[in-house]
């Protein structure tokens, strides 16, 4: 068995402390100072403390996730209104008004179009802007999303390896109080 | 993982390691299965009813064309499954519309039939290059955690538990 305890773990990952990988359980104990009930009871909270921060995280992929088909259904329209560009036909489009009422558009010949950027603030941009904006909004989004998803890989590791942990420890405690019992009998038999 | 044991086995970072990563293999499988599902046919519980078709006016003083069906915004990872793909180009077949409304963003717009053809076409095949990719990955995360399988339950028998309830 490879004893590489030194390259063992990340201590820490954007603000999420690393969990420590325990080689061995009474050196462990000793270390913390603490006793068994009270070791389980610390890494108990750790574990909740986990939890608490994937949800967050997991809620952030949730929003990025829909963000992103959001961005590229604008690319979508602007790469439509490009495609029309030049061809001298206007786009006739349904659009909703009101939910469930829709109304008929002609769009001439465009441009330009408009982007909301939220904030109560829209803004007029070429379609070759727009475009280039959208791209960049998206490309974000998706560099985002995949730091989030690392975020999420290094937390799992660390629930999974606080896990192991907490059931090494009760069954180091399991196999503790039982050589104690033999011992014990052993002696009363004498 | 299984308590109570009291197992003796030593736990070394290398196993540590590999629980991790059958840890993480686990959790993407089941990301994968729900990606799957929802690119071959969105859940069926999420889908809007198939329209009614227009009722037939019984007037034949009607002068002005039919009014067009009611419309309806379907989410996009609905429309882009490959189910509702194969009905919508089954539904342009059938058509005899030369000019339909093609949903782009929140708007419909007007797009001759031919050209939806094409564009239909070509969601089509992103969607089934993304599903056999998705897939391939499947088997790929199948076969390393049959294998994590292997070495952790030889390593620790009965004191580990790898199986979903």
């Amino acid at each position: 068995m490879a004893s590489s305890s030194s390259s063992s773990a990340v201590t820490e990952r954007r603000g999420i402390p690393g969990s420590q990988f325990v080689e061995d359980v009474q050196t462990y104990l000793n270390q913390l100072g603490l006793d068994v009930n009270s070791a389980l009871a610390f890494l108990q909270e750790r574990l909740q403390q986990y939890k608490v921060v994937e949800m967050k995280l997991l809620a952030q992929q949730r929003e990025l996730q829909a963000k992103i088909p959001d961005i590229e259904k604008c690319l979508e329209v602007v790469a439509t209104l490009q495609a029309k560009k030049g061809t001298g036909e206007e786009l006739i489009t349904d659009f909703e008004v009101s939910e469930g009422i829709y109304s008929r558009a002609s769009i001439e010949e465009t441009d330009s179009v408009c982007l909301w950027l939220g904030a109560n603030v829209m803004l007029e941009y070429s379609l070759e802007e727009a475009t280039a904006l959208l791209q960049k909004n998206l490309d974000n989004a998706r560099a985002s999303l995949e730091v989030l998803v690392a975020d999420l890989l290094f937390l799992r590791d660390q629930t999974t390896i606080t896990q192991v942990t907490i059931a090494r420890v009760y069954n180091w405690d399991v196999h503790q109080r039982r050589t104690q019992q033999v011992a014990a009998t052993a002696i009363a038999q004498e | 993982m299984q308590q109570g044991g009291g197992s003796e086995t030593e736990v070394t970072w290398e196993d540590q390691q590999n629980i991790n990563k059958f840890g993480r293999l686990n959790n993407r499988l089941h990301e994968l299965h729900d990606e799957i599902k929802i690119a071959k046919s969105f859940p069926e519980k999420h889908r809007l009813p198939p329209l009614k078709p227009p009722i037939p006016t019984a007037s034949p003083l009607q002068t002005t064309p039919p009014y067009p069906p009611p419309v309806r915004h379907i989410p996009a990872a609905q429309r882009e499954a490959n189910d509702n793909l194969e009905d919508a180009s089954n539904e342009l077949i059938l058509t005899d519309e030369e000019v339909v409304r093609f949903q782009i963003g929140e708007v419909f717009a007007h797009v001759p039939k031919d050209e939806v053809e094409s564009r239909i076409e070509q969601m089509q095949e992103a969607t089934s290059q993304k599903l056999e990719k998705l897939e391939e990955e499947k088997k790929s995360v199948v076969a390393q955690m049959s294998e994590l399988k292997k070495i952790l339950y030889g390593k620790f028998g009965e004191s580990i538990n790898l199986e979903e309830d």
